[in-house]
């Protein structure tokens, strides 16, 4: 379903948004994290992105940079995240801007939205689910009671809620968890965002919610026209949602690709485990690859290639001391790895 | 609701029986009597007390009943509104306490209110700048309110007022205006007296709040509805004060039906420096002199506004948080 | 990059089998080590508990040592004479417009201080009598390094033996209550059902008493003239008594919520017997909880009984403890004209505020998200 042919992103215009060599630091009490390590990627207009990865990788970060939401422990110490408004516009650095500044609140809700991956925690459970959709219209579209109160209803009429009038005066807690990530994409979706973060949306759902709610995003993409980002550790969600992939390991994007690249032509040692380690239907016999040993001390800091003391082809005196640079295997597909394999 | 509201009532009143019931026993638990205590004090001013007249009072005071019978005498009073004649005063019980409660529950009401009005702010301030200087002065304060106890603050005021405001202090009125109907006059003095008792109750108390509601909203703001609210572009103003200190303040409410009791009795140590005409000094005397009816009196009334503070406290947090309407 | 590789806490590549494996233990005790203000806490208390230890031979007097040539004597003034540490004697007059002692330094009339002297006769740690204490001066006089009470009382020899009981009423109550409390909280959340229904009657019926009342009538109802040891025993007894609900409540939460974690369901599931999750998973889990909570609970303990002295239903002269001396603090007269009358007070808040901040740091290592 996801085969549509994807135009190279080598036209740089039209991404919406860029993000070029970004760095984040964590300064905790036990030591500095290096969260980011110098990510680079793109999301193309009107497409989904998947950022695929382990827990600890640095996926959530990536999208909370974004939205310039990570916590204040996380220090922004380098790169760019260039945000392009419409088509052919003037990109302008996210970066530039303070957290907490006019400019930046203009950006989020309403032209880059996020939903996260607790359904249970993401609501307020003091107000009520049109009280906080209506919070971000009135924020952002209009001021107006009547119309707000009318465009919240709306959203959540296109989101799939089965009696939205009422669903509209509930309370999170009165809600199941599928239907509050609704509520979530409604509030989401309400300023018709031109990019929408989804961090791990459907990871705390059952099966079948999960695939409800990812039809519905689908949908909804292929309606609104706006360019997703979705994070997730699940490749098997990554096959039903993304155009494009990008998968990162320790802070660093390693492979970048088409979605049908990545599943059928996957060259980061990384990249190959992980499909290797999903569970198929059929395949009985033999035992369920897994990744050796188990992504390192976050205060630790890995020489040569990050992956080099988990990966089966490492070759030694080169992985273990050279950081691999991003090489492009696939010009025409915007295929890029970073792995010595491949330089 | 109405349902709820019932249901908590009738538990109430079983809570109180079985309360009036123990603490009347722990409170006739010392040996000797009233009686005692006050043939002592009648001998050492010289007067001889025949034993007929000490078997009249032993009567008249019951001091002989087994406990079920005093207890149940008791409680047969009571429950006619006759709170029985205090043994040391001769004066009626009902009336002793009501005087001085009121006194009582209007000093702790104002600290109440002083506490919640100062301890808000701070604490959120606190948690919002963690870990900067002030939140550490701030801290360091708090834990001194916390260890400074209150009647040596009394004190400190005290000498503070007499020595720099030239003021008469003590009590809650001066002389001149001790048996003056209320007034602006009065009102102003009675200010005058009474500030020092509100600050000293409410330094400790807001010493504590402050904590909890830091502690309460650091743990809020880690909420994953925080970070949605931040997402919807809101002012970190707004996602503060709308959003975190609405859902943190939910403890702080819980915490008010234990605190006006506690900030009621609190003040005995503080009422005994300043000479305050309060509650809590009078149960001490009470207890002292052995006097049961006034002391199990005080007792099951201060029980019974510790469970009504803590009915409002769970009505005020229904209002507040919508998840517990539900129950 | 701003932060230098060679800073962080491990930085060779060689680490990588033991990264992640630090002993949870370890980064609590980190973690601990991080707040200045905590730590300066427990040394603090090291100290008072080291000091309390050799009270009776660091103090130079009897507690109850009377001398009117010394009422309201103030702190000795210490010089050297004669290449010898020396106080002096104090000429007593009375102020008889004011009504008040006033002393006189008698530089003519030094007096050395002697170390390791004999004085009276205690039990060291309670077993080993002696006679040997730190530092006196000859007999006839006195020092009183931190001044003296109304009856020349040495306040530093009532502030040392006052510990005694005041840095140990509180700590022993609060271990007994910690211990009623985590085994009625444990039942109770454990076994759910009719005993949780139970215990959480009699509990609801407890905190339904407003606490300080409580406590003041159950002191009341101490006999007046039972021996320290007895009192000192009772009032543990009611300080537990009246505490451990509380402490209950929230073990019986925590252990709710471990028994329905799913480690506890594969132990059930694995056969382990009830004493098998109860001490392997459900304890382990709690306790850090419960010294939290044990910690934090020993200041207020320590309040309670200074209260109580001070109200004069705790502990009784001629015992002593800081809240009977504090007691004896509690006129603006005191502090104003003998303000040394406010160390027990100072010692008091010292204590106090150490517990509070030990507490404070030990909860923020345990459990860094609360």
């Amino acid at each position: 379903m996801t085969s549509q042919p994807t135009t190279p992103t080598t036209t740089a215009t039209d991404d919406v948004v860029r993000v070029e060599d970004l760095q984040v630091n964590f300064y905790t009490q036990l030591g500095v994290v290096r969260a980011l390590n110098g990510v680079s990627f793109n999301i193309p207009r009107g497409k989904v992105l998947g950022i695929v990865g382990e827990s600890g990788c640095g996926k959530s970060i990536t999208g909370m940079s974004i939205m310039q939401l990570v916590a204040s422990v996380g220090k922004t110490e380098g790169g760019k995240i260039l945000f392009n408004e419409s088509a052919g516009g003037n990109p302008i650095n996210i970066l530039d801007y303070e957290r907490n500044s006019p400019e930046m609140r203009k950006i989020r809700g309403n032209n880059i939205s996020m939903i996260f991956q607790e359904p249970m925690s993401s609501l307020n459970p003091c107000y009520t689910i049109s009280d906080q959709i209506e919070e971000a219209i009135r924020l952002h579209q209009t001021e107006d009671k009547v119309e707000s109160r009318k465009r919240a209803i709306e959203v959540l009429t296109k989101v799939g809620m089965p009696n939205p009038d009422r669903i509209a005066d509930s309370f999170p807690h009165e809600l199941s968890g599928g239907m509050r990530q609704r509520a979530m994409i409604a509030m989401a979706l309400s300023c018709t965002p031109t990019l929408l973060i989804a961090d791990e949306p459907t990871t705390a759902l059952d099966v079948t919610t999960e695939a409800n709610i990812l039809d519905l995003m689908r949908e909804l993409q292929s309606e609104i026209g706006t360019s997703i980002m979705f994070i997730t550790h699940n490749m098997g969600v990554v096959a039903q949602m993304c155009d494009e992939v990008a998968v990162m390991y320790l802070g660093r994007v390693v492979e970048r690709a088409t979605v049908d690249d990545i599943f059928y032509e996957p060259r980061h040692p990384y990249t190959i485990a992980l499909l290797q380690s999903i569970p198929r239907l059929g395949r009985t016999k033999g035992i369920l690859a897994s990744i050796e040993g188990s992504v390192p001390d976050p205060y630790s800091r890995v020489t040569g290639c990050p992956f080099h003391p988990r990966c089966p082809v490492a070759i030694k005196g080169v992985c273990d001391t050279i950081l691999p640079e991003e090489t492009i295997v696939d010009a025409a597909k915007g295929h890029t790895v970073r792995c010595h394999l491949y330089s | 609701m109405l349902n709820y509201i019932a249901r908590r009532l009738i538990n109430m009143i079983v809570l109180l029986v079985a309360i009036s019931f123990i603490g009347f026993f722990i409170i006739q638990l010392p040996p000797g009597s009233f009686l005692d205590v006050e043939l002592q004090r009648l001998r050492s001013l010289g007067g001889d007390v025949s034993r007929d007249q000490i078997k009249a009072l032993e009567l008249r005071y019951g001091i002989n009943d087994p406990f079920l019978v005093k207890y149940w005498k008791w409680v047969e009073r009571s429950s006619r509104g006759d709170f029985g004649t205090s043994y040391m005063t001769d004066q009626s019980v009902g009336e002793r306490i009501w005087g001085r409660l009121s006194v009582s529950l209007g000093l702790s009401l104002f600290a109440l209110l002083f506490t919640w009005l100062i301890s808000i702010p701070i604490g959120v301030y606190s948690a919002t700048h963690r870990y900067t200087i002030p939140d550490y002065v701030v801290t360091l304060i708090q834990f001194i309110g916390l260890a400074v106890p209150g009647f040596l603050l009394a004190l400190i005021l005290l000498i503070f007022a007499t020595r720099y405001f030239n003021q008469q202090v003590g009590g809650i009125n001066s002389s001149e205006f001790m048996d003056q109907p209320m007034s602006v006059a009065k009102f102003i003095d009675m200010v005058n007296h009474i500030w020092i008792a509100v600050v000293v109750l409410a330094f400790g108390a807001t010493a504590g709040l402050t904590r909890v509601m830091r502690a309460n909203l650091l743990d809020v703001l880690n909420m994953q509805y925080i970070q949605t609210a931040r997402a919807k572009g809101l002012d970190e103003a707004v996602v503060i004060w709308k959003h975190a200190v609405r859902n943190a303040i939910h403890p702080l409410v819980m915490s008010l039906g234990t605190l006006l009791p506690a900030l009621i009795v609190g003040e005995t140590l503080v009422a005994q420096v300043l000479s305050l005409p309060t509650i809590g000094p009078m149960y001490l005397d009470a207890l002292r002199a052995e006097d049961m009816y006034l002391a199990g009196t005080i007792l099951v009334m201060l029980s019974g506004l510790l469970l009504i503070g803590n009915l409002l406290a769970d009505l005020l947090l229904a209002w507040v948080d919508p998840r517990v309407r539900l129950e | 990059m701003a932060v230098d590789a060679t800073q962080l806490p491990h930085t060779t590549a060689t680490h990588v089998e033991d990264v992640g494996q630090i002993p949870q233990w370890q980064l609590m005790v980190r973690r601990f080590r991080k707040s200045k203000l905590s730590v300066g806490g427990m040394y603090v208390l090291i100290v008072m508990y080291v000091i309390m230890l050799f009270s009776d031979f660091l103090a130079p007097y009897e507690h109850n040592r009377l001398d009117s040539n010394y009422a309201w004597g103030p702190p000795s003034q210490i010089a050297i004479v004669d290449g010898k540490l020396s106080t002096f004697a104090l000429k007593q007059t009375l102020d008889t417009e004011r009504l008040q002692w006033l002393y006189v330094v008698d530089t003519d009339r030094p007096l050395p201080i002697q170390f390791f002297v004999q004085g009276y006769e205690y039990r060291f740690l309670g077993i080993f009598p002696s006679k040997l204490h730190f530092y006196g001066v000859e007999e006839g006089y006195q020092v009183n390094l931190l001044g003296a009470d109304k009856d020349g009382k040495d306040v530093l020899s009532r502030l040392l033996k006052g510990s005694q009981i005041s840095l140990t009423l509180g700590f022993v109550g609060v271990v007994i209550s910690v211990i009623i409390g985590s085994i009625v909280g444990t039942a109770s959340g454990y076994f759910g059902g009719s005993i949780d229904n139970m215990i959480q009657r009699v509990i609801e019926l407890l905190r339904s008493f407003p606490d300080i009342p409580l406590f003041l009538s159950l002191a009341a109802a101490l006999p007046q003239n039972a021996p320290v040891e007895i009192r000192f025993f009772m009032i543990t007894m009611i300080i537990a008594v009246i505490g451990w609900t509380g402490l209950a409540r929230e073990v019986r939460g925590k252990v709710m919520s471990y028994r329905n974690a799913d480690y506890t369901a594969a132990s059930v599931a694995a056969g382990g017997s009830h004493w098998h999750i109860i001490t392997r998973h459900l304890i382990p889990n709690s306790l850090s909880h419960i010294i939290v909570v044990g910690t934090l609970a020993i200041p207020a303990a320590i309040g309670s009984e200074t209260a109580l002295s001070f109200l004069g239903l705790g502990i009784l002269p001629p015992a002593v403890s800081w809240g009977v001396m504090v007691r004896d603090a509690q006129t603006i007269e005191a502090i104003t004209t003998y303000p040394w009358m406010l160390l027990p007070v100072l010692v008091l808040i010292i204590t106090v505020l150490s517990f509070y901040l030990l507490g404070d740091g030990i909860r923020d290592a345990v459990d860094p998200y609360a």
